[in-house]
């Protein structure tokens, strides 16, 4: 022990730091717990639907036939390994969520990962590597995953890495404020505002040209980013309208304001020199686009949230990039 | 290259957010370190209990953890700090406990021979620390200080996950535009190992200028 001190028992002093340590870290998680209001679950009253896609949808989705898979291809591969290798989030309200009970991931990216698995294996085994919207490109160029479904937004830049099936979604970024807010009614009225953005998001790039000089303030996940409006660390909050659409549900604080004002196409990622999978998923896509279950799996996710049914699917290859 | 070269400004303002938030940090640290290696060594059981408490609770939670919690647990009790300060104080508090330990460390290299002989001088229990303890403990422990300054500038990367755009946050900005993942991490590694250099040779610096040599 120390040499200006007389003798203290040491367990005297192991039984005072418990006790102090007990109590700190009791006040630390009282303050997490108050710090998040009222998370919701996927599949909870917050959103309308349930946010699952039935299992019939499923069973019913088509298998490729052997014609479709020559030996030695990529997709022959997948066959064989029993399983397909996907990079993906586990955190994307409607799009990718790890369901906190069943385990399962939900949302429309993981429902068209598991499609593509039973058109390729016969069955929906997917295995999902969280990969950051950084390191996309490297997993895909290294063969690490067979695919990337993660709203991978087509970009000329990103398709001389990368090549994109699809696009298999289009969306855009929209607008969210506090429900109190009168001064913001569209992108427009966010110039010299500060703008809470998702990290990583196309909101960082379309931002100061939509709104020049407005003030960036970026957070890693969506709930951070509500959290941060909702305690008035920005006066917007700019996200993908679905996902605005989601959080505007499930917190009564916030309102949604205008139209979306950017067009994101969403592609599915793969590996640049092998054209032949990219030929196969989009065959694929135009044959779940064909038989409708395009559109069940879009209403039993993204359609939770947004009024009127499904839109049309984008046309293949109409992204500049894809 | 031409990822990083397009887009040098965005990167440097993200340098220089990091080198602020490390000197800012470091300085807050080692004032924090000094102060509760002090109440460690102090003769009074509670001022020890709390020293104790301190290191105890600030070395055993992870740093991701206690910036979400700062940034965004506080203000629903009202209080809301900046977010570049909010960064500097969580890391400051959360380096400060390893600080601590390093300090005491040194202070414990000390003979007691010393202490006893500040005491039989009249010097009180702050002036043999200021005066006595204090000069000699940091001078043994140059380097460990300095390995404690470069974690801390590595965790700065942390601050990205609560919205401060420094070096980090800089990159996966760039990255977004260009797709050009192993290009632009590579440039702000290199960029982190430059700043850890030069932290490493000014330790060396010093400790060849300080250290006693027994």
């Amino acid at each position: 022990m120390s040499i200006l001190k007389k003798s203290f028992t040491r367990r005297r002093s192991l039984a005072l730091t418990a006790t102090a340590v007990a109590v700190a870290l009791a006040a630390t998680g009282c303050g997490g717990d108050s710090g998040s209001s009222a998370p919701t679950l996927p599949g909870d009253a917050g959103l309308g639907g349930d946010g699952v896609v039935a299992q019939s949808v499923y069973d019913a989705a088509p298998v490729a036939t052997d014609a479709d898979i020559p030996a030695g291809s990529t997709m022959d591969a997948i066959r064989k390994r029993g399983y397909l290798n996907i990079g993906g989030s586990l955190d994307a309200p409607l799009l990718a969520q790890q369901n906190p009970v069943s385990g399962t991931i939900e949302g429309f990216d993981a429902d068209m990962a598991k499609l593509l698995a039973k058109y390729i294996i016969g069955k929906p085994e997917v295995k999902t590597t969280t990969i950051g919207t950084q390191t996309r490109e490297a997993m895909l160029q290294a063969k690490s995953v067979d695919a990337v479904f993660q709203t991978y937004t087509i970009t000329p830049q990103r398709a001389t890495q990368v090549a994109f099936a699809g696009p298999y979604l289009t969306s855009g970024l929209a607008v969210g404020v506090r429900k109190d807010d009168t001064s913001i009614k569209s992108v427009k009225d966010l110039a010299g505002k500060t703008v809470i953005v998702g990290a990583n998001t196309p909101a960082v790039t379309a931002l100061p040209s939509a709104a020049p000089g407005s003030k960036q303030i970026a957070f890693g996940t969506d709930p951070q980013a509500l959290q941060a409006l909702l305690q008035k660390r920005g006066d917007a909050y700019v996200q993908d309208f679905t996902l605005l659409a989601s959080g505007a549900k499930a917190n009564p604080g916030m309102k949604v304001v205008g139209e979306p004002f950017t067009t994101e196409a969403y592609g599915i990622g793969l590996n640049r020199e092998d054209t032949q999978f990219k030929e196969f998923v989009n065959n694929w896509l135009k044959k779940i686009q064909a038989d409708g279950t395009w559109a069940k799996v879009w209403e039993g996710t993204l359609g939770s949230v947004v009024e009127g049914g499904a839109p049309t699917p984008p046309a293949l290859g109409s992204a500049d990039g894809s | 290259m031409e990822a990083l070269t397009a887009h040098l400004s965005a990167l440097g303002h993200g340098l220089v957010t990091t080198v602020e938030l490390t000197v800012v940090a470091t300085v807050g640290a080692m004032l924090l370190g000094i102060i509760v290696a002090t109440l460690r060594i102090a003769p009074v059981p509670l001022l020890r209990a709390i020293g104790t408490t301190y290191v105890e609770v600030f070395q055993n939670l992870p740093l991701l953890a206690l910036l979400v919690l700062f940034v965004f647990a506080l203000p629903t009790i009202g209080i809301t700090f900046p977010l570049f300060t909010s960064a500097v104080i969580v890391i400051a508090v959360y380096e400060g406990a390893y600080l601590a330990e390093a300090i005491r460390a040194g202070i414990n290299t000390v003979g007691v021979g010393q202490a006893e002989a500040a005491r039989a001088i009249g010097l009180t229990f702050g002036q043999s620390l200021r005066h006595v303890i204090l000069p000699q403990g940091l001078r043994a422990v140059i380097q460990p200080i300095g390995n404690i300054c470069i974690a801390l500038l590595m965790n700065t990367s942390l601050a990205a996950a609560v919205g401060v755009v420094e070096l980090t946050q800089a990159a996966n900005n760039v990255n977004l535009v260009e797709a050009q993942p192993i290009a632009v991490f590579t440039g702000a590694g290199l960029a982190y190992m430059l700043l850890a250099l030069i932290i490493g040779q000014v330790t060396g610096l010093l400790e060849r200028r300080l250290a006693i040599v027994r």
